[in-house]
């Protein structure tokens, strides 16, 4: 069955880069654009235990008049079919509840505050909260259109790394794109090539990855330079430790802190298929 | 971190492996106490809100206090907590009905602080609603934390709302059977256990913090039977008086609607003309429960015009407060217009037949307030345990049952939804436990595709299509453009019968030809319920999926009816 990935558009600039690098996404992972023009500044995602109220910042309603026909126009250029979302419910009248059942969901590093502020090294309490909750991936964009010709998972051996790498190997297949394999070695190299046995993973790993890059020596900061500028990198958004229900894994938020590129960040609740 | 995890999920403690109702009681304790405790505090600082402004309410800019109130519980609801929502009890039966009774956080804190606000400053709303709203997101939130399933959940929210209403009414009983006839619609043992447990863990926590006392304390009443037959027109009176509360809550806030104007500055104006209507008549204020006391004890002095007069400006002061933007419930507000009615009543008929021994008019305002409750939430039961509960004696219980009954089936007859309800039955998202509504709405589409149909090409042969039909074990093949992808019809195997037998068609006839091209499809996110009745309608027993113009797979009425009956089954507890 396609795909679909959902994209709240913002009527501006910003915005605009936005849904390029979502229709680009789309074009590469032969998804589904489906498009939500807010009329409202927030919005509810009932997931299986948990609901998030999205506060989008005033930007999002910017120019209603026009919003419908620039998100037309992009979705058109990238020969893509245009799919509007119209909520359906609502739990209270300004309050639309937006359905959870798609298999992406792009979102800037904040949706809830103004486009000033947001940045690298820093991602909204809304978007970690879609990324905990979600059984999608979160596609974290750049902020100005940056498309990408190769796949880079980070592997850290836990079970969200696992997810992180059969997505990146689905991409693979999917796209067609080289796949490189990074890991920042915190154990010996043979506790790695073990969690991959485990899952199953070997052959796949030999038939489709191009390279498997593991960092022994250096700070994780310099090992980043080799990650390719124009890769989409796909990483688990929680680490292992005694906190790890309540941040994300430290070595996600020091990737995602450094590097401009476009992420995809599974959280917990994701179950990756190659 | 072992030693934590386990704590997450309580369902895999050995304890409760015996029994699950083991564990909904145990959490049901918590929810039951921590509930109680925010009803308390929310008790607790409306009376120390009212007498902290009382003597304020002297001076003539008094007036604008409602206002005041009313605004800054407009701007914390909307601007600073991103609620902006209604009174409450709507939104916690939404979440029930539609999302096994997920409720945001914030909801536990958000309403207690905007409903004190409006209240406290004089506004004519009560702390009922929003104490079930935050009772209701505690016991979500709690079963949220300790990773319960659904249904578990609504249990859980609905111990949550037992627990606020016994726990600020000091009624247990009237919480249980709240919860369960307005909140959850669906009384099984599962739920009615772990209720019952909650309700009496809030009103104990209410001993315990705020003492034992009976909200509205009333002398002895003898009945008679004309009494009796009285309460009869009492309850029609109290039906007409309710739908008119209802009506003109809605039509206020259709009329605020049209007031081009921020929120925040609409509630000020509601909250304004509230005042105003209070400097003539300060019984329309607040919660008003000063003025049922009043009532019940006899000792209300005005005269009837002025009691008939007090009514009507009590349901004008609570459509003014609500309809415009202020927080709060309708539950305190029509006890007092219940008790003003039922007054009302009571001094009408000793006007017209004064020979008559009436019982005492601290009755008749006793019965008028059940027939408010049991008119506006049409749940008769609730009105009957609540009067009791809060007046602590069985004196007045056979005229309470015919105001209570009358009440409710003549509002019924009249609107035909509760005021909790009307907003949710109109937009269809009343969907009560076992009904086929609530069945088709857990169900989803993406679990009911079939996804062994064989796809094909808008020119294929039928000499190529007849390979494809021998490996097929389906009826219905779906036509596909070869370049696009795009669904374009689809093929019925009856349709080709009559080319089957004739080789010399073979080569002849394409699929397009053959397709039906106005096929009816369905979408990923269309209703099932819809969806059924449109194939009742045309007479299909399976259709089309299409997704972007992409066939996805079939629907039929046969895999649609299994699932719908393993849903009732899990729905019904059977």
């Amino acid at each position: 069955m396609e795909a679909q990935l959902f994209h709240i558009f913002r009527n501006t600039p910003l915005g605009r880069e936005t849904l390029l690098q979502s229709l680009y996404f789309c074009k590469k992972t032969d998804a589904a654009p489906v498009v939500y023009i807010p009329k409202f500044t927030k919005f509810l995602m009932y997931f299986e235990n948990d609901v998030v109220q999205v506060d989008l910042d005033e930007s999002y309603l910017c120019s209603a008049h026009t919003a419908f026909e620039h998100a037309e126009a992009l979705i058109r250029d990238a020969r893509l079919e245009p799919n509007f979302l119209e909520p359906r419910n609502f739990t209270a009248s300004t309050l639309p509840d937006i359905p959870t059942h798609f298999d992406f969901m792009c979102c800037p590093r904040s949706v809830s505050d103004l486009s000033s502020k947001i940045g690298l090294g820093y991602i909204g309490p809304r978007v970690r909260r879609i990324v905990n909750a979600a059984h999608f991936p979160v596609l974290l964009t750049s902020p100005v259109y940056k498309p990408w010709h190769s796949i880079a998972v980070f592997f850290g051996g836990s079970a969200n790394a696992v997810s992180a790498l059969r997505l990146g190997l689905r991409i693979r297949r999917i796209s067609g794109l080289p796949l490189e394999v990074f890991t920042q070695a915190e154990k010996k190299p043979e506790f790695y090539e073990k969690v991959i046995q485990q899952e199953g993973l070997e052959a796949k790993m030999a038939q489709s990855v191009d390279k498997w890059h593991v960092f022994e020596t250096g700070t994780l900061e310099e090992n980043l330079y080799d990650v390719p500028h124009d890769a989409l990198v796909i990483m688990g958004a929680f680490g292992h430790g005694l906190i790890r229900d309540l941040v994300f894994g430290s070595i996600m938020e020091r990737i995602q802190s450094i590097i401009s590129n476009n992420l995809l960040v599974v959280g917990p609740r994701y179950t990756a298929n190659i | 971190m072992r030693m934590i995890t386990p704590w997450r999920h309580p369902a895999n403690w050995n304890i409760f492996r015996i029994d699950d109702r083991l564990l909904l009681i145990f959490i049901g304790i918590i929810v039951g106490v921590c509930s109680g405790v925010a009803a308390v505090a929310l008790s607790r600082t409306l009376i120390f809100l009212l007498n902290w402004l009382h003597p304020f309410r002297h001076y003539w800019w008094a007036f604008v206090l409602p206002g005041v109130g009313a605004a800054l519980s407009s701007l914390f609801l909307n601007n600073f907590l991103n609620e902006g929502a209604g009174h409450g009890v709507p939104e916690v039966i939404y979440s029930v009905s539609r999302y096994g009774g997920l409720i945001r956080f914030r909801s536990s804190f958000s309403r207690l602080i905007s409903s004190c606000l409006t209240i406290g400053s004089g506004g004519s709303a009560g702390p009922e609603a929003p104490i079930v709203m935050s009772g209701s997101a505690i016991g979500s939130n709690i079963a949220k934390f300790f990773s319960l399933n659904d249904r578990q959940r609504v249990t859980l929210v609905g111990c949550g709302a037992a627990g606020a209403i016994s726990a600020i009414f000091n009624a247990p009983i009237s919480g249980m059977v709240f919860t369960i006839e307005v909140i959850l619609g669906e009384w099984t043992a599962l739920n009615i256990v772990p209720i019952a447990i909650a309700s009496v863990a809030g009103t104990e926590i209410a001993h315990l913090l705020q003492g034992d006392h009976i909200v509205f304390e009333y002398g002895h009443f003898d009945i008679a039977f004309v009494d009796i037959l009285a309460s009869a027109g009492l309850a029609v009176v109290a039906a007409a008086v309710s739908i008119a509360l209802t009506r003109a809550m809605r039509g206020m806030h259709k009329v605020a609607g049209r007031v081009p104007t921020s929120p925040w500055a609409r509630a000020a104006l509601g909250g304004f003309a509230v005042g105003a209507i209070g400097i003539y008549l300060p019984v329309v204020l607040g919660e008003g429960y000063h003025s049922i006391q009043e009532a019940i004890d006899g000792v209300f002095l005005p005269g009837l015009a002025v009691a008939a007069l007090a009514t009507l400006s009590k349901i004008l002061a609570t459509a003014f407060t609500l309809g415009w933007g202020g927080s709060g419930g309708i539950f305190a507000p029509a006890l007092v217009i219940g008790s003003l009615a039922g007054l009302t009543f009571h001094r009408l008929i000793v006007l017209i037949w004064p020979s008559v021994a009436w019982v005492n008019e601290g009755c008749f305002a006793l019965l008028g307030m059940a027939g408010l409750i049991s008119g506006m939430l049409q749940a008769p039961l609730t009105g009957i345990f609540l009067i009791i509960e809060i007046t602590g004696g069985y004196d007045v219980i056979l005229p309470l049952i015919v105001v209570s009954a009358i009440s409710s089936t003549v509002c019924q007859y009249l609107e035909p939804a509760s005021f909790y309800l009307k907003e949710l039955v109109e937009k269809g998202q009343l969907l009560r436990p076992g009904t086929d509504a609530r069945v088709l709405s857990d169900l989803s589409i993406q679990e009911l595709l079939e996804k062994d149909c064989i796809c094909v090409g808008r020119n294929m042969l039928l000499r190529e299509f007849i390979d494809i039909i021998q490996e097929s074990h389906r009826n219905y093949f779906p036509v596909e453009d070869e370049e696009t992808g795009h669904f374009l019809g689809l093929i019925h195997l009856d349709d080709i019968r009559p080319y089957l037998f004739n080789p010399g068609m073979y080569d002849a006839v394409i699929m397009e030809q053959l397709m039906h091209s106005h096929a009816e499809v369905v979408r990923l996110d269309d209703d099932l319920g819809k969806v059924l009745r449109r194939m009742d309608e045309k007479r299909l027993f399976s259709m089309p999926v299409v997704s972007n113009n992409r066939f996805v797979g079939m629907i039929s009425k046969a895999t649609l009816l299994d699932q719908y009956r393993k849903e009732l089954r899990v729905q019904t507890c059977q």
